[in-house]
């Protein structure tokens, strides 16, 4: 199905990655945006105030994160697309509606513009420690969609991607962005309705009386219906069988939860999107994604001059996590290198996919800033001239680290 | 919980709208069976987020007729409705007070005096037709599991008001106690003897107070532009032509 035409933006742009996350959610068909404002994602949200109801969306600020979330899960199920903007400490409070959401599996999409945390942490600047908080933040067993735009342009692209693998999985989609994508402003190409490929709602169109809604096709997914059909939905955020009924036995919990996890794990990949380059003949592999992709290509460009075999791996989805990827390239290569904007998240998804195999070095950033691409470039350098095994993940020293910890650093009288 | 039903399907037919039409999120749990009778659409969503789950349904269709139930409606819902009344957001929100958090023995809640907890509660209630009433809401009542027919022509009414409506409906919580029929029986005598209509009293005079009559009745029946209708009005002001008004009429 192609975008509609009153919903497409069609033209070029310099805009920052919230705006055109917002631009994008727009062309995806998205009809009622519900958040509260929390910096850095402000301007995705004030972007689609602004040009929402022009194209036939409906914003509303909620009085908080839980009000935002039910509000977008009461919006998909009265049949229209939805999605919610978010950072920080809206994200946590929002965990008990994922898990929910997914749990009803309710196509969604929610846009995390990361900052620094924990807590309140540093809320004008960038960072990257809500990798795993989107994969594990709510409880119990599910699996979701993250993906992870590195520019303005992408923040666009993905975002009507999230809504299409949303709808295609029936499922909640985190787009972990972070505040530099966010606020990194660059020119954002929106093309004609008719280049936009959506895909449409899985509704079901049987006879009302035979309607299961969580009956799955073939792809493990089942097809969605929408209030006020005369379908008599019962839908509950308890363990349900294909009715919606509720159910308290061992064997449909195996049976229900099991699905719920399997839709995404065996529809891999068909999801998984990964960027990879020079990996053949590699022997260190820079594996990023999101912002410290970008600065990664300074380190490994700089890396090459030196003569060194470095790929990069770039994790445009990094949920369901790339493991045969990773699991591929530690038979092959010397050692794996990780940037990221926290101390260690996605780095162990890649030391658990190495059994052993590869060395697998971290490089940590503890936010408000990005990694400086000399750090980069002397990781690959010292995982390529090293000769031994080591278990584990190897921190690397960067030098931010070292100015604050060796040489001491005081606050300011 | 059964009579509070009855009279809530009995509204519905009162007020001659298609049961199709009406969703229902609540964070009540209620029986399968008993969704199938009164024939809505029914989402049992997380404690307290049923007003704005409620909400999403609303401005998704504006078409939908939503009834959210509420439980826990002044403690994790607290925040969605006192909004939810301010944006006057059309829903119709049945609060069902059961003087217990259900099943959950002897906890002291925010909405009555008198829980059975083991050592009763010291804390003050909320009056919650007062707290709707000064929050925005356009039609409030209250009314107990033995005033069926009342309760029943208040949802009725209620269904074809436009804007936040809230209905408190005291009622016991069967779930809690031991012997289903003799509690019942008990509190529906209880509120046969402790009881009185005064329909139009002010909401700010009707809190229920211990070893006082308790106050049942329509409380606030007004009329204020909705949420979607003054989105429209503000947006086509600004925006002109350029601006499609949202869900038409039935906003």
């Amino acid at each position: 199905m192609k975008a509609s035409p009153t919903d497409v933006l069609t033209g070029i742009y310099y805009i920052d990655g919230d705006v055109a996350a917002g631009y994008g959610a727009l062309a995806a068909g998205c009809k009622l945006v519900a958040g509260y404002p929390i910096t850095p994602s402000t301007e995705a949200f004030e972007a689609m105030c602004r040009m929402g109801p022009q194209v036939g969306t409906v914003f509303i600020q909620m009085e908080d994160e839980f009000g935002s979330i039910s509000a977008v899960l009461g919006a998909v199920w009265s049949g229209v697309k939805s999605m919610t903007i978010t950072s920080g400490p809206g994200y946590s409070l929002m965990m008990e509606s994922i898990g929910f959401g997914a749990m009803l599996e309710t196509p969604f999409v929610l846009l995390n513009i990361q900052r620094g945390g924990p807590s309140t942490g540093v809320p004008t600047k960038t960072g990257q420690a809500d990798m795993m908080q989107s994969r594990w933040g709510s409880h119990g067993d599910y699996e979701l969609i993250a993906i992870s735009p590195d520019s303005p342009q992408e923040m666009f692209d993905y975002t009507i991607k999230a809504f299409n693998l949303a709808e295609k999985y029936r499922c909640p989609v985190m787009i972990m962005s972070d505040e530099c994508v966010g606020h990194m402003t660059e020119k954002v190409v929106i093309p004609e309705a008719d280049k936009i490929e959506i895909e449409p709602r899985r509704f079901y169109k049987g006879p009302p009386e035979k309607y299961l809604p969580f009956s799955p096709d073939p792809d493990l997914v089942p097809k969605i219906a929408k209030a006020g059909d005369g379908l008599g939905l019962y839908i509950t955020g308890r363990v349900h069988d294909e009715r919606g009924y509720p159910v308290k036995n061992e064997e449909f919990k195996a049976k229900y939860v099991r699905r719920l996890v399997d839709k995404i794990r065996l529809n891999k990949d068909k999801i998984i999107e990964l960027k990879e380059e020079s990996t053949d003949d590699a022997d260190v592999v820079v594996v990023s994604y999101g912002i410290s992709s970008r600065v990664a290509v300074k380190g490994v460009e700089i890396a090459r001059q030196k003569g060194i075999k470095v790929g990069a791996l770039r994790l445009v989805t990094v949920w369901p996590f790339p493991d045969e990827k990773i699991i591929d390239l530690a038979k092959k290569v010397k050692a794996f290198v990780v940037p990221e904007i926290n101390y260690g998240q996605i780095v162990f998804d890649v030391a658990r996919c190495c059994h052993g195999q590869a060395n697998v070095v971290l490089i940590p950033h503890g936010g408000a800033g990005v990694h400086n691409p000399l750090d980069i470039s002397d990781a690959i350098e010292s995982a390529a001239k090293e000769d031994k095994k080591i278990e584990g993940v190897v921190e690397f020293k960067t030098r931010l680290e070292k100015i604050v910890f060796e040489r001491g650093l005081k606050f300011k009288e | 919980m059964n009579s509070i039903i009855s009279a809530f399907s009995k509204g519905i037919e009162k007020s001659g709208i298609d049961r199709k039409k009406i969703s229902m999120p609540s964070d009540v749990p209620f029986n399968p069976d008993v969704v199938k009778a009164l024939g809505v659409d029914y989402f049992q969503i997380p404690r307290g987020r049923a007003i704005a789950f409620g909400t999403g349904l609303k401005l998704g269709n504006p078409s939908l007729k939503v009834v959210p139930v509420a439980g826990d409606l002044m403690t994790l819902g607290g925040n969605h409705f006192v909004h939810g009344a301010r944006r006057n957001m059309e829903l119709l929100i049945i609060c069902v007070n059961s003087f217990v958090y259900k099943k959950i023995a002897g906890k002291p809640i925010p909405s009555t005096q008198s829980a059975f907890s083991p050592y009763s509660t010291f804390e003050e209630p909320f009056n919650f037709p007062h707290l709707g009433n000064s929050c925005g809401a356009i039609y409030t009542a209250r009314w107990t599991a033995l005033h069926t027919e009342e309760l029943a022509d208040s949802v009725a009414e209620a269904l074809h008001k436009h804007g936040l409506s809230v209905i408190e409906v005291l009622a016991p919580g069967p779930n809690y106690y031991t012997d289903i029929d003799s509690i019942e029986l008990e509190l529906l005598k209880f509120y046969h003897e402790n009881s009185t209509i005064k329909n139009n009293e002010d909401p700010k005079n009707v809190a229920i107070v211990p070893d006082e009559k308790i106050i049942v009745g329509k409380f606030t029946d007004k009329e204020r532009p909705t949420f979607i209708d003054s989105y429209n009005v503000q947006h086509s002001k600004i925006l002109g032509d350029k601006f499609t008004p949202h869900g038409g009429k039935n906003g």
